[in-house]
C-alpha cells in the first residue's frame, strides 16, 4: 500500500491539471490550402507601422526619381552666381550653393542617380547571389568548391578599395561615359565585388532546406532536379535573401556617396545627392552655410533610414520566431 | 584539431592567389604606358625603356610579372614604386598607423557595441532599447564621411578638445576622434547584432534552468546570456579587421592621416600600380588571417562546435 505520510523533504505541491482541449483532427479544414508563408507575412507586415511609414517614404522617393518636374520646375543646373551660398529663402527654401545652383532642385533631382544605383546594384548582386549560392548548395560537391572559393577571392577584397580599384580601371577604358554611364561604372564596380555577401547567404538557407521531408516528399513524388530546385527549394530559401538585399540597398546608396566624395564615383557633371555632399564639405569647413551639406545629406539619409526599417520590418515578418 | 587548421590553411591558399591575380588584373591589363606617364612630355630612349622595363618587369608576360610580384611579396619585397620609393618601405611606414587606428576603433566599437546592445536586448521594447535601435539606424543611414566631418565641426573646430587633423602626430589622443568615427558604423552593426543574439538566448532553454535553478537575474544574464551571446559578435569582428581597413581610406582622408587606406587611395590616383597591388594584398592577407583566427577561436568559445 502507498505510505500516506510521505517522508521527509519529499513533500509535493501538485498542481490541479488544467487542459486545453485540442482540435479533432477531423476538424481542420482541408479544402483550403494552409496559408503560403508570403500571406501569413503579409498579415503580420500590414500590423507594422514602421512598415508603412518606410514605405510610404519609399513611395515619395520613388515619385521624385520618376517624376522630378513634379515638385521643381528650376533647372538643377542653372548657376547664378550672385546668388552663391544663400541661405534658405521664399521660393528657394533649401537655399543656394556655392555655384549658385538651388539646393532644393538639386536635391530633388539627385535623387535619381542614387536610388538608380541602390536598386540596380542590390538586383544585379541578388540574381547572382541566389543562382550561384543555391547551385552550389544544391549540387554540393565540385560545383560547391568552385562556387565557393571564387565567391571567397572576391570577398576577400575589401568592397570600398576593390570598387575604387574597379573604378579607376574602368576610367581608364571607358573615359567621357555620360550620365546614364556613369551610373552604371559604379553599378558595375559595386555589384562586381558585391555578390558574394548574397551568395553566401543563399547557399547557407539552401543548405538548410535542401533536405527537409517536403523536399523528398517532392522528389518522390517524381519531380525532377531542376523543378525541385526552382519550385520548392529556391522559394523557400527567398526571405534570408530579401531582407539582406534590401539592407544591402541602403549599403550601396551610402557606397556610392562615398565614392562621389573621394572623387571616382559620378562624374562631377551628373546631378546626385553624392555629389552635392562632395562638393558641401569646403563650404562648411568652418561651420557657415549648413544648409549647403545638411539637405542633400539628409534627403540621403532619409532614403537608407527607410530601406534598412523597410528590412527590420519584412525581417520581423518573414521569420515566424521573431513575431510576436 | 590539427588536420582542421591544416586544411582551412590550405583553402586560403587559393583565395590568396585569386585575390591578387583579381587586382593585379585590374590594375595591370589597362591601357596606358606606365613608362610614358613617368616621362612626361619628354620623349623616351630605347635604352632608358628597355632599362626601366626590365626594372619594373613590363616586358615579361601579365602572369610572368605576377608570380614574381608573389615571389618578392612571400619575402617581403614589394619591388619599387614608379616615384622610386621600395613600396616595402611605404607600407612599414604607414602601415602601423593605420593599425592602431583599426586597433582602437575594433575596441571602442566591441565594448560600447555589446554593452548597449546587451541592455538593449534584456530591455527588448524598452526606451533604451528604442533610442539604441534608431541610433543604430541613423549612424548606418548617414555616410561616415558626413558624420566624420560633423564630429571634426564639432569636437575639432568648435570645442576644440582635440585638433581637427592629425597629421604625422599620431598620439592616442589624437587618433581617438578618428578611431570613434572609423568604428561607428561598425558600432552599430554590433549594438544590433550583440542584441538580436541576447533576445535569441535569453528564450534558450539552458537560460531558463538556470533560471529555475535560482540563480539570480544578474548573474545569468552575465554567465548564460552575454558569453553566448558574443559567439556572432566574435565572427563580425575578425572580418571587420578588413572593412575597418579599407574604411580608413575615408577616414584618414578626413583627418589628414598618413596611414595604408591614404597611401591606397593616393596610389590609385596617380597609377602607382605597384604600391596598388602590394596594399591590396597586405588587405588580403589581414583578412585571410584574421577569419582564420575567428574560426579556431570558435572552438574556445563554443566547445558545441567540434572540427574533425
Amino acid at each position: 500500500m502507498l505510505n500516506q505520510t510521505p517522508l521527509l523533504g519529499q513533500e509535493r505541491f501538485v498542481a490541479p491539471a488544467v487542459e486545453t482541449e485540442h482540435p479533432l483532427a477531423a476538424d481542420v479544414d482541408t479544402s483550403q490550402p494552409p496559408e503560403s508563408q508570403w500571406k501569413q507575412a503579409w498579415k503580420s507586415l500590414r500590423t507594422s507601422w514602421i512598415f508603412w511609414a518606410s514605405s510610404i517614404l519609399l513611395l515619395i522617393v520613388l515619385v521624385v526619381v520618376l517624376f522630378p518636374g513634379l515638385f521643381t520646375s528650376v533647372d538643377p543646373r542653372a548657376a547664378d552666381l550672385s546668388r552663391s551660398l544663400e541661405g534658405p529663402q521664399p521660393g528657394h527654401i533649401f537655399g543656394f550653393d556655392r555655384q549658385g545652383y538651388d539646393v532644393f532642385a538639386r536635391t530633388i533631382h539627385g535623387a535619381r542617380a542614387s536610388v538608380v544605383i541602390g536598386l540596380l546594384t542590390t538586383l544585379i548582386v541578388t540574381i547572382i547571389g541566389l543562382f550561384t549560392g543555391a547551385i552550389a548548395a544544391f549540387f554540393g560537391g565540385w560545383v560547391d568548391t568552385i562556387i565557393s572559393r571564387l565567391a571567397d577571392i572576391f570577398f576577400a577584397i575589401p568592397l570600398l578599395l576593390a570598387a575604387i580599384v574597379g573604378l579607376s580601371a574602368l576610367n581608364n577604358v571607358w573615359p567621357n561615359r555620360g550620365y546614364w554611364g556613369g551610373v552604371l561604372a559604379v553599378v558595375f564596380a559595386l555589384a562586381a565585388f558585391g555578390w558574394p555577401q548574397l551568395t553566401r547567404i543563399a547557399r547557407g538557407a539552401v543548405m538548410e532546406i535542401k533536405n527537409l521531408e517536403f523536399v523528398d516528399a517532392a522528389r518522390s513524388l517524381g519531380s525532377s532536379k531542376w523543378r525541385n530546385l526552382f519550385t520548392h527549394i529556391i522559394p523557400n530559401a527567398l526571405p534570408p535573401v530579401i531582407v539582406t538585399a534590401t539592407v544591402s540597398l541602403g549599403v550601396y546608396i551610402v557606397a556610392e556617396a562615398t565614392l562621389s566624395f573621394l572623387g571616382i564615383g559620378l562624374p562631377p557633371s551628373v546631378v546626385s545627392w553624392g555629389n552635392d555632399i562632395a562638393a558641401a564639405q569646403p563650404q562648411v569647413r568652418s561651420g557657415d552655410n549648413l544648409h549647403v551639406l545638411f539637405f542633400p545629406a539628409g534627403a540621403l539619409a532619409l532614403t537608407v533610414l527607410s530601406f534598412m526599417l523597410l528590412g527590420d520590418a519584412v525581417r520581423d515578418a518573414l521569420d515566424p520566431k521573431a513575431r510576436k | 584539431m590539427w588536420r582542421y587548421i591544416v586544411r582551412r590553411l590550405l583553402q586560403t591558399i587559393p583565395v590568396v592567389l585569386g585575390s591578387t591575380l583579381l587586382i593585379y588584373a585590374l590594375v595591370f591589363l589597362q591601357p596606358g604606358d606606365p613608362i610614358v606617364a613617368l616621362f612626361g612630355e619628354k620623349p623616351v630612349s630605347e635604352a632608358a625603356r628597355a632599362q626601366l622595363e626590365a626594372q619594373y618587369n613590363l616586358d615579361q608576360p601579365f602572369l610572368i610579372q605576377w608570380l614574381l610580384f608573389l615571389k618578392g611579396a612571400l619575402v617581403g619585397d614589394f619591388g619599387i614604386s614608379y616615384s622610386g620609393q621600395p613600396v616595402a618601405d611605404l607600407i612599414a611606414r604607414t602601415l602601423p598607423v593605420t593599425f592602431q587606428l583599426a586597433f582602437m576603433a575594433m575596441i571602442i566599437e566591441a565594448i560600447l557595441g555589446v554593452i548597449a546592445g546587451f541592455y538593449a536586448g534584456i530591455r527588448r521594447g524598452k526606451i533604451f532599447d528604442s533610442t539604441m535601435l534608431i541610433v543604430s539606424l541613423i549612424v548606418i543611414a548617414i555616410p561616415i564621411f558626413v558624420l566624420g566631418f560633423a564630429l571634426q565641426l564639432i569636437f575639432g573646430v568648435q570645442l576644440q578638445w582635440v585638433p581637427p587633423t592629425v597629421g604625422s602626430n599620431t598620439t592616442f589622443t589624437n587618433l581617438l576622434l578618428p578611431a570613434v568615427v572609423l568604428g561607428l558604423v561598425s558600432f552599430a552593426y554590433v549594438l544590433r547584432l550583440t542584441r538580436t543574439s541576447v533576445i535569441e538566448n535569453l528564450t534558450a532553454d539552458h537560460v531558463r534552468t538556470a533560471r529555475a535553478h535560482g540563480v539570480s537575474d544578474s548573474l545569468v544574464n552575465r554567465r548564460h546570456v552575454l558569453r553566448n551571446s558574443l559567439i556572432p559578435v566574435v565572427t563580425f569582428l575578425g572580418a571587420d579587421l578588413g572593412t575597418l581597413m579599407a574604411g580608413a581610406v575615408v577616414t584618414e582622408g578626413i583627418f589628414n592621416i598618413n596611414g595604408i587606406g591614404n597611401l591606397a587611395y593616393q596610389a590609385i590616383l596617380r597609377g602607382e600600380n605597384p604600391t596598388v597591388v602590394s596594399v591590396v594584398t597586405i588587405m588580403v592577407l589581414i583578412y585571410v588571417v584574421a577569419s582564420l583566427l575567428v574560426d579556431l577561436l570558435y572552438a574556445a568559445l563554443d566547445p558545441r562546435i567540434r572540427y574533425a
